[in-house]
């Protein structure tokens, strides 16, 4: 009898530690999993609403510079699309023609009428990876006419890109990444961007209201949005109103 | 900074420019040849060979750079017949006159070239004619980074 219990107990004590074992050896691979960015389809991995907005915040100045990206069109063609140093800001669309979640960015491309503008209306510039690793052909038949697309591996990698959908947010004048992170609709990318332009001092959403003011421009920025605003009245340089000698000129009869 | 290369046509785009290398899909019976597109604001996907479509949004500060390849008959044609881009440009080169559709304030330069054999028009247009030297030495700084090879096999 004894010698019976003695044998259950090893037998017992070595199903324990294969068991456990095999519990780390999983746990090991699901960190390798995580460390090589599977899972960043929210979609998938079904991530809570309070993790998902909560990724896309400025971070330290010095992990934030925005660098330009270039590469080739889905026809093949050479392009570069300016970034540090532009007079706007850009929203980096990092996408893939595979990612379940990537799709309602594509559609919401194809009708910009139906996706929710963004805050301070951002230069919008989506980036896959080169035509070595994503098809040209998928790319072309997903992205609308008119949407700047650029294929490239080493924008991917410039701005450490973990998965797609993946976006940042940089500001042109100051050459920075002011927020960077993935989201899993239009919705709510044009909150977090609203939320990291607030938070950088670029534009900001009025409480309660749609409307979005810029505050704290930069000199180029300020011209840039000057410019738009003239233009669309009509006022282009070398118009008369832009020199006038006095208040009269501008408004007679003051 | 940005590299581009294609069509034999190389060019480094300064911090915060856009730009393209690209050769429109000719229609039937239709040759079409390399242009070259490069701005200091963002360029619209949807624009002429000339810029039709983005020198309308181009802010005071902006200048436009477009290179665009003629056919190889043109290459001994009288129009052809100068060597080279011809820089620096300066202030005195743009003419709101030399642009292909006017636009207030806006100063256009022209210039009919050949090079490596081939043959090219150089067609730059500046945002203000007020800040002319400074945009013109922008264009120059770009222009001078531009390399064109023989026409690619």
């Amino acid at each position: 009898m004894v010698a019976l219990l003695t044998v259950e107990t090893v037998v017992l004590a070595m199903m324990a530690v294969l068991v456990a074992g095999l519990l780390r050896s999983h746990a090991e691979i699901l960190r390798r999993l995580h460390d090589l960015g599977s899972g960043l389809d929210p979609d998938r991995v079904d991530l809570p609403d309070a993790v998902t907005a909560s990724l896309l915040r400025p971070r330290p100045g010095a992990l934030g510079t925005a660098t330009d990206v270039s590469g080739t069109t889905p026809g093949g063609e050479a392009v570069a699309i300016g970034i540090a140093g532009s007079a706007h800001r850009t929203l980096l669309a990092f996408l893939s023609s595979g990612c379940t979640t990537c799709h309602g960015f594509w559609s919401g491309l194809a009708a910009p009428g139906t996706s929710v503008p963004l805050p301070g209306n951002p230069r919008v510039v989506v980036v896959t990876r080169d035509p070595s690793e994503e098809s040209p052909t998928a790319i072309g038949s997903l992205a609308p006419a008119g949407a700047a697309v650029v294929m490239s591996s080493r924008a991917w990698a410039d701005y450490g890109v973990p998965g797609s959908p993946y976006f940042v947010f940089a500001d042109g004048p100051s050459a920075s990444i002011v927020g960077e992170g993935t989201a899993r609709t239009w919705d709510q990318l044009a909150d977090l961007v609203g939320q990291a332009s607030a938070d950088s001092g670029g534009t900001r959403r009025g409480a309660g209201s749609s409307q979005v003011t810029s505050t704290s421009l930069s000199g180029p920025l300020r011209e840039a949005r000057a410019d738009a605003e003239l233009s669309k009245a009509g006022i282009y340089p070398g118009d008369p109103s832009l020199h006038a000698r006095g208040i009269g000129e501008v408004f007679p009869g003051r | 900074m940005s590299r581009l290369a294609a069509h034999g046509i190389e060019a480094t785009l300064p911090s915060g420019w856009d730009g393209a290398v690209f050769c429109r899909t000719p229609g039937p019976g239709e040759s079409t040849y390399p242009i070259m597109h490069a701005a200091n604001f963002a360029l619209p996907s949807d624009r002429g060979d000339y810029g039709a479509g983005a020198v309308e949004s181009m802010g005071s500060g902006g200048v436009f750079v477009a290179l665009v390849e003629h056919g190889p008959q043109s290459v001994s044609t009288p129009l052809f017949a100068k060597r080279g881009f011809a820089l620096p440009l300066a202030a005195r080169h743009f003419n709101p006159a030399g642009l292909q559709r006017v636009i207030r304030g806006q100063a256009g330069y022209q210039r009919f070239f050949n090079e490596a054999g081939r043959a090219f028009c150089l067609y730059v247009v500046i945002g203000s004619v007020g800040n002319a030297r400074r945009l013109a030495n922008l264009a120059t700084g770009l222009l001078e980074s531009v390399s064109i090879g023989g026409v690619p096999s």
